[in-house]
């Protein structure tokens, strides 16, 4: 429970609110609540709705979304990071944490080394790992035929079957960091005895694991596999910087919103596709939302 | 097999202790191993960088550390590629931008945090929503607003988009620091006559210094990082940021990756230098919610 | 260190608040140009340009902001909308330059061109394409012409001849193929080098007619005529004749392959030669597309040039350039080094190569500009994008096609 509001101060405090959050709210409605409300207003307008006098075509683009062939493919692949986010990152995050969790001296460092991807821009990181991939002498492929695997190596980014693999490969070695260090964090709420690897007695060790600390971690749990669906469905940056968003078969839906408004000059097409992102989001907002909220009731 | 947990085993001291070297030294070779592999990539860039075109040419293999190592490619980044411009301007746009966000923000989380009244919670999830929309929609609506206010092509525009676009986070993570404050203190000091503005001046920010740095530097991060809004927002080489910089570099130097290389780990340097140096805070300012039990 | 600290901050923050205006002091007049001359050798070109226009007209001081081709051609649209537009802008003559005049974007220069100068310095098709609504809108600068190139040193040593029909293409490509060498380079992580191919081979193998026909949206990408291109280019990569991992390499880095011997032919346009080294300009020639046995022949022959937007600040500034880019010397001062084609008919063609070329063009039955500057943009991305999946999946070619026909019916709804 709440202390009491003390009577005398009370009108006084009807207005404080508002006065603290008169910049801040009006800076968030300009520039971010008003947009988004015009957003979903011009997903009802024809294309160049903005140059011309607005055309409202009613759902006119969400049905021409129904029938196109990109449009399909993008929700497909963004199925695809989003399974691909909830799949890797999660269990590969959370046994680095573990591994990580040490008092031995030095520990932090290793974290800290394991986390510089996070701080890295997609422009260096697409770069980079567009090197990788490079066919001739990239890193992937020399290495695959180095050790005799040949048949291996691929044109990774070019050939259209691999390229949204490749792409969710990069995305999945920026999340795993972050997803590690939100279970370094919910790991500090778990007594480090339950934790402790015991050479000898692994299947004991297992059933401790399954049975009482993957409950303790439920609440990093929920928050990773809440931001990793978000941040699949975001995927933006990383098709930009690497594939310049020219091949149908690495289109998301943030690109392909991207391509339809921007470099086609269609903003009405292009924003009906943002709503239908923002709907497909909306449901794990108000997860995360709801979550982060009863958590805190609980106190 | 019993639900009993953990049985007990008795073992004598030196097997224990045996046992325990082994783990530790498992710890540091296996850490080792998983920091190196995963961070091959950023390896890659670094030995690209160090080697001369002439290296680079000879034995394209990017494996391989240079025979010689030249500062030549950070040289020309710097100088032919005019990276030190694009440096300044994203310090420019950067700094007021992490300063005016924390700033705003903290006004905000502090009305959300301490006052009851009937619009909090909804206000507080219009701010959490807005953090986690795909911000591609913002895109045209932002360009146009810009344009009509004389904004684009100018440090304030970005840096104004810059600090309402992160108060969505900035305010969420900051009233949840400061739900976790003693409620006692500001009635107490309310009592004693204090304004409103005092209260959060005098008493709630200096507690909430530790969250606003971690704020601080994970904004510092994100708002460096970006590419997108200073692509949409600014065109003209003098503002350019040094994401954009790189991204156009490639066009110009598309074929020298080693000046690319260079260019990329000047462009990743600052924030990697403010992450090593406030990681502590950097962390704890990502794992909002996670540790909660 | 905290003092030293906060006075940083504090001089950034006061730079940050006062840096944004920018504007000319004093009697300076200010004309910003932005391009996407971003490759070496045309930027050069058209700094020398720049400090030229600059010494004739002391009170005019030029800025030019250069943007990477790709994103330039995404944000013009939004600059051309934008209050605070640029005051001259590069861009392509024909279709996608109209397109920007119906929507009132542009802004007319025929006042720079006073009686007939404009319809005396230009050829009559270049004035049709840089007109809408016979006003003109766009200065044409430069043209070229899309050919296949070839290293003379791997024919020679190959002893082979440059192949007329696609039967010697074909032949030709085998014999380099049993050489160890790649017969056609293609950098086909740009995408639009696709494009070359689709308009050659399309009006080679169905003639000019249905051409334009299909990039003007009349008929099926399904129809029988089209999978016929589809499976010619596919049929190249079965065979082995196009360079491995071409969708791994940019147009520039391919062309490294054709300047050093490892590949053969190149179908690109004339400013392949910007990104040659000196040492090996002279190896490289051209050819045209070779025939499918049909009486005329095409060419992609596009102009590149200027506009004005219509929201542009200082347009007298702006007019007084046009005036100037039109002059036989501007255009030979760009052009020259180049080797391009000067749009001003008084500039005759600055080299063998160019005289060669614009014999190949005026012996054309028709001229292209480029598939996505006859087609909408759009559906040109998506065909080129088409192409390339082909040569990947050339098992898939009738369901690619018939997707791509399905962005036709919504690309060209009215």
């Amino acid at each position: 429970m709440k202390t009491g509001t003390p009577k005398h101060t009370w009108n006084h405090q009807t207005l404080a609110p508002w006065f603290f959050l008169a910049i801040p709210l009006l800076m968030y409605m300009t520039w971010v609540i008003v947009p988004i409300i015009q957003s979903m207003f011009f997903s009802l307008t024809d294309r160049d709705s903005i140059l011309f006098q607005r055309q409202f075509v009613g759902l006119g683009n969400f049905i021409r979304l129904a029938t196109d062939p990109t449009f399909h493919l993008a929700l497909q692949n963004n199925l695809f990071w989003m399974i691909s986010f909830v799949l890797v990152p999660i269990p590969v995050g959370l046994a680095i944490a573990m591994f990580f969790n040490q008092d031995y001296p030095g520990a932090r460092w290793f974290k800290t080394a394991f986390f510089i991807p996070m701080t890295l821009s997609y422009a260096v990181i697409g770069t980079i790992w567009a090197w990788i991939y490079q066919p001739d002498f990239g890193a992937l492929n020399t290495l695959l035929r180095s050790v005799g695997l040949d048949t291996l190596a691929r044109q990774w980014l070019g050939d259209r079957r691999y390229m949204t693999g490749a792409l969710i490969v990069v995305g999945i070695w920026r999340q795993v960091p972050y997803v590690m260090i939100l279970y370094v964090a919910g790991l500090k709420n778990v007594p480090s005895e339950l934790i402790e690897a015991s050479m000898i007695d692994w299947a004991s060790w297992w059933q401790r694991f399954t049975n009482v600390v993957l409950p303790m971690l439920r609440p990093a749990t929920v928050v990773a596999v809440t931001i990793s669906i978000i941040d699949s469905l975001r995927a933006f940056d990383i098709i930009y910087v690497m594939t310049n968003t020219k091949a149908r078969a690495a289109e998301v839906l943030a690109s392909y919103m991207y391509s339809s408004a921007f470099t086609f000059q269609d903003y009405g097409y292009g924003s009906a596709i943002a709503v239908i992102q923002f709907l497909i989001t909306l449901g794990f907002i108000l997860i995360y939302v709801n979550n982060t909220l009863k958590s805190e009731e609980k106190l | 097999m019993s639900m009993t947990t953990a049985k007990p085993i008795v073992r004598s001291a030196p097997d224990m202790r045996k046992q325990k070297a082994l783990l530790k030294g498992a710890f540091y070779v296996g850490g080792t191993l998983l920091v190196l592999i995963w961070l091959i990539p950023v390896v890659i860039a670094v030995f690209t960088a160090g080697k001369s075109m002439a290296e680079l040419m000879s034995s394209p293999f990017m494996w391989t550390p240079p025979r010689q190592w030249t500062l030549e490619n950070f040289r020309s980044a710097w100088t032919n590629a005019g990276m030190a411009r694009y440096m300044m301007n994203s310090f420019i746009i950067t700094i007021p931008s992490v300063l005016g966000t924390l700033a705003i923000s903290s006004l905000g989380a502090y009305a959300l945090a301490f006052y009851q009244f009937k619009l909090n919670r909804a206000i507080l999830i219009v701010f959490v929503s807005g953090m986690l929309i795909p911000f591609q929609m913002l895109m045209i609506p932002v360009f146009r607003f810009s344009d009509a206010m004389g904004l684009m092509n100018t440090y304030r525009g970005v840096t104004l988009f810059h600090v309402a676009f992160q108060l969505g986070f900035c305010v969420y993570f900051l009233r949840n620091f400061m739900r976790t404050l003693p409620f006692s203190l500001i009635e107490a000091t309310r009592m004693d006559g204090a304004s409103e503005f005092t209260i959060y001046l005098r008493i709630i920010m200096p507690l909430a210094i530790p969250s606003i740095a971690a704020l601080g530097v994970l904004q510092f991060t994100w708002i460096w990082n970006d590419l997108l809004w200073s692509i949409v927002l600014l065109n003209a080489n003098r503002v350019m940021t040094i994401t954009q910089g790189l991204a156009n570099m490639q066009g110009q130097f598309i074929t020298n990756y080693a000046i690319i290389a260079a260019g990329s780990i000047l462009a990743a340097l600052p924030p990697l230098v403010v992450f090593l140096f406030f990681q502590r805070f950097f962390i704890s300012g990502l794992t909002v919610g996670a540790e909660k039990g | 260190m905290k003092k030293v600290l906060t006075l940083i901050l504090a001089v950034l923050v006061a730079a940050s608040v006062f840096a944004g205006g920018g504007q000319q002091a004093s009697g300076q007049q200010e004309l910003i140009i932005n391009s996407y001359m971003s490759d070496q050798a045309p930027k050069e070109a058209f700094e020398a340009l720049v400090a030229d226009f600059e010494s004739k007209n002391p009170t005019i001081k030029v800025t030019v902001n250069t943007t990477a081709h790709e994103q330039f051609k995404t944000l013009l649209p939004n600059w051309l909308t934008s209050r605070q537009a640029p005051d001259v802008v590069t861009w392509f003559a024909g279709y996608r330059m109209q397109a920007f005049a119906q929507r009132g974007q542009l802004e007319p220069i025929s006042r720079a061109f006073p009686g007939n100068t404009f319809q005396d310095s230009f050829p009559e098709a270049f004035v049709r394409a840089s007109s809408f609504n016979n006003e003109i809108y766009f200065l044409p600068q430069s043209w070229y012409w899309w050919a296949v190139y070839y290293n003379t040193e791997v024919f020679d040593n190959l002893g082979l001849e440059i192949p007329k029909t696609w039967d010697d293409f074909l032949a030709v490509s085998e014999v380099m193929k049993q050489n160890g060498i790649a017969p056609i380079a293609i950098g086909a992580r740009d995408t639009w080098t696709a494009g070359g191919w689709f308009d050659y081979l399309n009006s080679a193998i169905n003639g000019m007619d249905f051409h334009v026909q299909l990039t003007s949206g009349q008929v099926p990408y399904t129809d029988p005529r089209v999978q016929k291109t589809f499976e010619t280019f596919a049929d190249l990569q079965t065979r082995g004749y196009i360079m491995p991992n071409a969708t791994s390499y940019s147009w520039q880095e391919a062309a490294t392959l054709l300047f050093n011997g490892q590949a053969g032919m190149y179908l690109m346009g004339q400013f392949i030669k910007d990104v040659a080294p000196a040492e090996v300009r002279d190896k490289i020639d051209f050819f045209h597309f070779p025939s499918f046995g049909l009486p005329g022949y095409a060419v992609d022959t596009p102009i590149d040039g200027f506009m004005v937007p219509a929201n542009a600040r200082n347009k007298d500034a702006a007019m007084k350039f046009m005036a100037y880019l039109a002059t036989p010397e501007a255009q030979a001062l760009f052009t020259v080094p180049l080797g391009r084609l000067a749009a001003n008919k008084n500039v005759p063609p600055p080299n063998d190569d160019a005289r060669r070329g614009l014999e190949m063009v005026l012996g054309a039955e028709g001229a292209m500009q480029f598939y996505d500057r006859d087609a909408p943009e759009e559906m040109a991305a998506r065909g080129m994008d088409a192409l390339l999946e082909a040569m990947q999946n050339p098992g898939r070619i009738p369901q690619i096609l018939a997707t791509l026909d399905q962005d036709r019916v919504r690309i060209h709804r009215d």
